[in-house]
């Protein structure tokens, strides 16, 4: 078994009286797709804004490394190796995709105090920047603004962005959401290789996706875990059936 | 390729620098015209009016770095020229009159000492937030220079500001009293300060900056700290501000709590937003534009705010993003009606 890199305890969200987050144990270990289902509302956004410190904990611990960080700063988690993407694309869309990439990459090798020195000067930051855009396929648009860039391609920069810090886990907020099947097999597949660098975990609806990259799973149904297992073990739990509005829709049994 | 290999070493300076070699030219050749301006003007009151513009310039070039170049709006940049003027100002006046050098490093140390804890408080905040402290603390300070009689004169203003000569390196180049000479001391300063900050904005640093504007959050996670570069790019701008509040009162050998004001204020950054924001030079051309504007019209009309309202109000609806957009929408029509 690999190692755990990040553990939650009791970990709680409230907003208002409702617990969006009730009392979440999870594991996080290295080198796994673990995903993270559940139908709409369950929660899986906001378990994962918490982790990576977008909103604060109610209740519970965050155990990263074995360190608490469970109220952390935001940048000193990206610091220690924790990176994400966001549900809604999240990107510096009036730069270009290189230097999207390229201020990341910056901020995780140092020299931004440099104010002597143009950008283009920092050169090991250049060379991880396009190693970067080369992995992710978006080399040839490095010159391209962001904003230009068709909505596949953005969610796959904000990949690359999240890559730059040389993230230990890697939390993907739908990364294939909006994306045409050609793109989703492509990001899926990307995603699929970081799992055997990283630890990733995967919060999307398409449960072909998530059915054929993951490790493990993790269902969230009104803010608690219902059950976890195995592709396999969870395409066929009764819960996990009911908890989608009464199991007949539920497609994954069919595929797997 | 070996074209580029050729080309490499000629353009190594501009590449340093930071911008284009065509930018740096017309930086020269604008310099070489402000230089030899006073000697053409036909009398001292335009001398003094592009004075004026340069001062104002510098201030609405310090405030590009927040709004153009970081995204935080602030509503009364020009209180930190106050700060810097009554800084310089007082400082002469009952400490040390004999160098306009170390009156100016006051006036502009004193600025950012003031601007340190305004501006720890407010990085805190972002958006509307942001603005709406910049504006407290701003009418604060105004209050101050206004009633704070014994110290800052009130609404008489700092009179009786000594003349020292402007020296370099021990050396005597002419009284500061004398309108050409603080003119040329003026351009000097301004050329120090912009290329200075053109090095800064287009350095990590600046990219840092770019990247707080463009999306906080993302910023963050990124692992940038972004309360910690907004404070860099707060005092930077604060300082660059108070040095021209330096430059100010010895350009006038006088100020007054008026131009600490809130309206004084909006007319900045009107010049950052009719010049362009985001470029560094185009608040030069705004802050011409405006005081051209506000000099011709106030010599026709007393309510020249008016006639200048109405002129920045069409210019945002049709060129939104100023004078320094004006060649991207040329550029665009004659790409596609041509």
């Amino acid at each position: 078994m690999s190692t755990t890199i990040l553990t939650t305890q009791d970990l709680s969200r409230a907003f208002g009286g409702v617990l969006a987050v009730n009392l979440v144990n999870l594991e996080v270990r290295d080198k796994m797709v673990q995903s993270v289902i559940g139908p709409n509302g369950a929660g899986k956004t906001t378990l994962i804004n918490v982790i990576t410190g977008r909103l604060a904990a109610s209740g519970g611990k965050v155990l990263y490394l074995e360190k608490d960080i469970t109220s952390r700063a935001v940048h000193h988690r990206v610091k220690m190796g924790i990176s994400r993407t966001f549900q809604i694309t999240s990107i510096f869309m009036g730069l270009s995709v290189w230097e999207n990439v390229r201020i990341a990459v910056q901020s995780h090798l140092g020299g931004s105090l440099r104010i002597l020195s143009a950008r283009p000067s920092l050169g090991s930051v250049n060379d991880k920047t396009e190693a970067i855009l080369k992995r992710v396929g978006l080399y040839k648009l490095a010159e391209r603004p962001a904003n230009l860039l068709a909505h596949g391609d953005q969610r796959v920069l904000e990949v690359a962005i999240s890559l730059a810090s040389d993230p230990k886990v890697l939390f993907l907020d739908e990364p294939a959401a909006g994306m045409s099947p050609a793109e989703t097999d492509q990001v899926s597949e990307l995603i699929a290789d970081l799992g055997t660098e990283m630890a990733v975990v995967l919060v999307e609806h398409d449960m072909e996706v998530v059915m054929k990259i993951s490790h493990h799973i993790i269902v969230l149904h009104q803010g608690g875990v219902i059950a976890r297992g195995t592709p396999r073990e969870i395409a066929s739990n009764q819960e996990v059936k009911d908890a989608y509005l009464g199991g007949d829709d539920w497609a994954p049994l069919s595929n797997v | 390729m070996s074209n580029m290999e050729q080309a490499a070493p000629r353009s190594l300076i501009f590449e340093r620098l930071g911008g284009g070699k065509a930018m740096w030219i017309t930086t020269a050749v604008m310099v070489v015209i402000l230089a030899v301006l006073p000697f053409i003007l036909p009398n001292r009151f335009y001398i003094r009016l592009v004075n004026e513009i340069m001062i104002y310039g510098l201030l609405a070039m310090s405030l590009d770095v927040l709004l153009g170049y970081t995204g935080l709006l602030s509503f009364m940049h020009n209180a930190y020229l106050g700060l810097g003027a009554y800084a310089t100002g007082l400082f002469m006046i009952h400490i040390w009159p004999e160098s306009i050098w170390v009156a100016m490093l006051v006036g502009t140390v004193f600025t950012m000492a003031v601007a340190l804890p305004v501006g720890w408080v407010q990085v805190r905040t972002g958006g509307l937030a942001f603005a709406l402290l910049t504006l407290a603390f701003g009418m604060m300070f105004y209050t101050v220079a206004w009633k704070w009689y014994d110290l800052t004169g009130g609404d008489d203003g700092l009179m009786g500001l000594p003349q020292p000569d402007i020296t370099l390196f021990g050396l005597k180049l002419a009284s500061s009293g004398n309108s050409t000479a603080i003119y040329l001391f003026t351009l000097a300063i301004l050329l120090i300060c912009f290329v200075f900050t053109w090095r800064v904005i287009h350095s990590p640093l600046g990219a840092v900056l770019e990247a707080i504007r463009e999306n906080e959050e993302r910023a963050s996670f990124v692992g940038i700290n972004v309360r910690r570069y907004k404070l860099i790019g707060w005092m930077l701008a604060c300082g660059l501000a108070g040095t021209a509040g330096s430059i100010y009162i010895l350009y006038r050998g006088y100020t007054g709590p008026g131009v600490m004001g809130a309206f004084e204020g909006a007319g900045v950054l009107m010049m950052v937003l009719l010049g362009g924001m985001g470029t560094l030079w185009g608040p030069f051309i705004g802050a011409a534009l405006f005081i051209v504007l506000k000099d011709q019209l106030s010599s026709w009309t007393q309510d020249w705010e008016i006639f200048i309202g109405a002129i920045v109000i069409l210019l945002v609806l049709f060129l939104p993003k100023g004078v320094a957009g004006v060649p991207a929408l040329f550029n665009r029509q004659s790409g596609g009606e041509d």
